[in-house]
């Protein structure tokens, strides 16, 4: 269905007189302008409120009423040293959870893979739209459905252990600060296995069919034709994919682990934006704009960074 | 390519709606505006209801009022009786924006960024977000071109100290922006219904059970909810028994709201978000992170508790509302508040047969109270700078505080709003008020109880106020019959067939209600609500950065200690706990903290006799 640029032109012009024709370059910017416009105001204009981190803001009170206080919110962070190590102990949860995320990041890559494999095609079909569920439903809804799994006091798993004669107490898998990463990003796949798997899968479609009956002419086996084809097929989204992952790696959002929190585990479990959500997005937003600007500056600087050793190790990159 | 067209067309609306999106606050006031083309279909039956007698408003247009309430805990369109009430009377709509379903605090700041706050206003304290809405300059004043004295008439002649307390404290000498919850006259004594905040509550027929053993301090509950435990270690259901099952949700983020009530029940409390619990009736104040205060203690007492065997274990992670169902499946035996034991586990069926949970207070106690507020508590309504027709917008607010208004609007906790007059509540020959049985039946069954079409319809707790700011103090004595307003101290109430467990408990106590046992018991603390007509203390924000720090700091570790293995671990935690919260500044806030408490001392000379 797709017109070339220069004929969808011809024809969009048609009735115009020839003398006032504009050359095409200048269409096409034309047609590009509104799109450039809500990249400007969605993701350019916004960088103005950062101008919020040098005042005492307080919402409601126009800024020119508000006091100018410089870079006394970025002096906080590391004001003094309990307070140097509860960001410490924070940034370490972050790199944990995200570092955890990027290593396991290839959990979708193999599940797209098996998936395609799966000659049966209403199995698969249930298989995908099964996984991709839970993609839809809120952290707190799943957090409910922790709770109804694992609680102590009725929960099934401890119920069915119970009942077993497994241990003779309830376990709180909930409230205790073993594992709470694994856990994390075991909650975190759950969620997002079939949803991650849409891309590859839209990437294993685009592969040329042709190379798999070469393969098959040539005697590969299923196995060698999976790794000789399919994976070096998919591995430039991976990079894409793991690329913008690196350059996201401060922001683990909230939501997941605001759920999950309690008293128990909240020494491993608060990430940044958590912690920026608890201690001040409710009344000081000086403080989590100083937050936001910091982070920004870090995903600029990791993502520059992660695209300079794909350069390096594979000569390719994406910006 | 006709299909092409079609999506080409879809894009550029898409393309259109998020443009305009950036410029939706300019659009949001044509929609707030009545529709047009609405009020003539309503017109005709509103012009009937509406020939005001006072004020000589016109009210054939229908009003549709945004009402942005801090404290709702609904929102949308206000329905049923009460919709039909204030749409028969004023012609008027309400539409209730509720901060708490909606993000909480991040709302109202979005609210007030946005420069709209709506036509009626709610904040939920009067410490930080109504001095800084009144600075920014999104509240009407009340008192321009003689609105309040026109059209609040009642409000000048009856609440003077209310209107005293509006123009010193927050509106510099002259202005009103707003007047606070539960005013009343000057009327000695308690201002809350037939129970207090606080109780404590106990399952009564197994303590009945036991002999009713004597209980001296809070610690005294543990020996005795221990053998209630052993009486009844499963619910009906199988299902095991606790005395305590603790929630976490409503802490907010500063302190373990749990580990407070015995403080209260002391007679102390906390006195905003600062480190200091205070005395309701001395000037006698302490850090309630000492070892005398009963925040700590509380926290030794659940530890203790947990040791026995009587803590749920899910108290880390379970929300509220699986701790109500637990106290309406019997699984608990123990309660703080009578607004959450008796009021969810107490069916007729099960008071018929003595089962329930009653008032048992220990020897101590010294309950806090909140005494009868001439100035009005810390709630707040207020008119939003760019609300249409605020003439009709004071009459309205003026009749939520006349003795009809109070009748129909004033309520909260366990005293429920009365409903609509002729329908769960009337006045006999003599003039005095009584529940009729729908009403009782409405009262006890609020979901379940249908209203009748020409009342409205819905169901009985959908349709009341859902506002949730009561103008006027539910205890109040209303002029016009000389009872309170609240129907559960009508006499007609307090002399209805009490069931099997009441008469058990009023036999046992020597009272009618739980609020007479104690008064008449001087075992209660009522704070005298005064002011101290200046503008209130407020914390800089780099001070509050590090009280909310260390706020989150005893939250955490509250938790902690509580489900510690053993005591040294306990011991270990508190240590941990005091070392961070003095590495965040912790003297700094207390010096702070210290400054308030001696506010509010001052406010107290105001208001003693």
């Amino acid at each position: 269905m797709s017109v070339p640029a220069d004929q969808l032109a011809q024809l969009g012009s048609a009735a115009a007189k020839p003398g006032r024709r504009l050359p095409n370059k200048y269409k096409l910017f034309l047609m590009a302008l509104p799109f450039l416009a809500v990249t400007f105001i969605f993701y350019y204009l916004p960088i103005y409120g950062w101008i919020y981190a040098f005042y005492d803001y307080i919402p409601g009170i126009p800024l020119e009423k508000t006091p100018f206080v410089g870079f006394k919110w970025f002096r906080t962070i590391a004001e003094n040293p309990t307070q140097t190590a509860e960001v410490v102990r924070v940034m370490k949860n972050t790199v944990a959870m995200s570092g955890l995320g990027i290593a396991t990041s290839f959990l979708p890559v193999v599940f797209a893979i098996l998936l395609t494999e799966i000659k049966t095609g209403w199995y698969r079909r249930i298989v995908q739209t099964l996984t991709t569920i839970p993609n839809f439903i809120s952290w707190i809804l799943v957090y409910s459905v922790a709770f109804t799994l694992f609680s102590v006091d009725n929960g099934l798993v401890n119920t069915l252990l119970l009942k077993l004669g497994f241990i003779d107490d309830g376990i709180n898998f909930l409230a205790n600060n073993r594992n709470v990463w694994l856990a994390m990003i075991a909650w975190y796949w759950w969620k997002s296995l079939g949803w991650g798997a849409i891309l590859y899968l839209a990437a294993i479609t685009g592969i040329d069919q042709e190379l798999y009956e070469a393969a098959e002419v040539d005697g590969a086996s299923r196995f060698r034709k999976i790794w000789h084809i399919t994976v070096p097929g998919i591995m430039p989204t991976f990079f894409v994919l793991l690329l913008l992952s690196i350059g996201n790696f401060v922001n683990n959002g909230m939501e997941q682990y605001f759920a999950f929190q309690n008293a128990m585990n909240k020494d491993t479990i608060e990430v940044l934006d958590l912690y920026v959500y608890n201690i001040a997005f409710s009344n000081n937003f000086a403080f989590a704009t100083v937050v936001s600007m910091l982070k920004s500056i870090i995903s600029v600087f990791l993502l520059f960074l992660a695209n300079g050793m794909s350069k390096w190790v594979r000569k390719e990159s994406i910006i | 390519m006709r299909f092409k067209k079609l999506t080409s067309l879809a894009l550029a609306a898409i393309l259109a709606v998020a443009v305009t999106a950036c410029s939706s606050s300019k659009n949001e006031e044509s929609k707030n505006s009545p529709p047009a083309s609405a009020s003539p279909s309503s017109g005709g039956s509103g012009a009937s209801a509406s020939a005001s007698p006072e004020g000589g408003l016109d009210h054939t247009k229908e009003l549709e009022l945004t009402v942005f309430s801090t404290t709702a805990n609904y929102a949308g369109e206000q329905t049923g009786w009460y919709g039909k009430i204030l749409k028969d009377k004023f012609n008027i709509k309400l539409n209730i924006i509720a901060s708490n379903l909606d993000g909480g605090q991040n709302k109202i700041a979005a609210m007030m960024a946005s420069g709209d706050l709506g036509d009626i206003v709610v904040f939920g304290s009067d410490k930080t977000d109504y001095p800084n809405a009144i600075k920014g300059g999104l509240l009407l004043d009340w008192t321009k071109d003689g609105l309040l004295d026109k059209y609040g008439k009642y409000i000048v002649d009856n609440f003077p100290k209310a209107i005293e307390k509006a123009k010193i404290a927050f509106g510099g000498g002259q202005a009103v922006y707003g007047l606070g919850h539960n005013v009343a006259g000057n009327q000695p004594g308690p201002s809350e219904g037939k129970d207090l905040t606080w109780g404590p509550e106990l399952r009564w027929d197994l303590y009945k059970q036991l002999g009713y053993p004597e209980i001296r301090t809070p610690q005294d509950y543990l020996g005795v909810l221990k053998k209630m435990q052993e009486l009844e270690p499963k619910n009906e259901q199988g299902k095991k028994t606790y005395a305590f099952s603790l929630w976490s949700d409503w802490d907010g983020n500063y302190k373990m709201t749990l580990a407070k009530q015995f403080a209260n029940m002391y007679g102390y409390d906390e006195n905003g978000a600062t480190l200091l619990y205070v005395a309701a009736d001395e000037d006698k104040y302490y850090e309630f992170l000492s070892d005398d205060s009963w925040y700590m203690k509380s926290l030794k007492l659940y530890f203790d508790a947990n040791q026995m065997g009587l803590v749920d274990p899910d108290s880390l992670t379970q929300k509220f509302d699986d701790v109500v169902g637990k106290y309406k499946d019997g699984r608990l035996l123990f309660s703080w508040f009578p607004w959450l034991g008796s009021a969810n586990y107490n069916t007729p069926d099960r008071t018929a047969v003595g089962k329930g949970f009653a008032t048992v207070p220990f020897k101590e106690e010294k309950v806090y109270s909140w005494g009868f507020n001439q100035y009005g508590n810390d709630w707040i309504m207020a008119i939003g700078a760019k609300a249409k027709e605020p003439e009709r917008i004071m009459e309205f607010i003026n009749w939520l505080y006349t003795p009809e208004g109070a009748m129909l609007s004033s309520g909260g906790g366990t005293a429920i709003q009365n409903g609509p007059k002729g329908l769960t509540w009337d006045l006999d020959k003599d003039g005095k008020p009584f529940v009729t049985d729908f009403g009782w039946q409405a009262f006890a069954d609020q979901k379940g109880t249908i209203v009748p079409d020409e009342y409205g319809g819905g169901t009985f707790y959908d349709g009341q106020s859902q506002i949730n700011f009561s103008n006027v103090a539910p205890g109040l004595t209303n002029p016009e019959t000389g009872e309170p307003y609240d129907h559960n101290l009508w006499t007609s109430s307090l002399k209805r067939n009490p069931s099997q467990l009441d008469q058990e408990w009023r036999d046992k106590m020597g009272a009618l209600t739980p609020k007479e046992y104690f008064v008449k018991n001087n075992m209660i603390a009522v704070a005298p609500q005064g002011f101290t007509g200046k503008p209130p203390l407020m914390m800089d924000k780099a001070l509050e950065q590090k009280n909310a720090q260390i706020g989150t700091v005893i939250q955490q570790y509250s938790w902690k200690m509580i489900f510690a293995k053993d005591e040294a671990q306990y011991d270990k935690y508190k240590q941990e706990m005091m070392d961070k919260v003095k590495g965040l500044g912790y003297d700094e806030v207390l010096a702070f903290s210290v400054k308030k408490a001696e506010e509010l001392f001052e406010s107290r000379k105001s208001v003693q006799q």
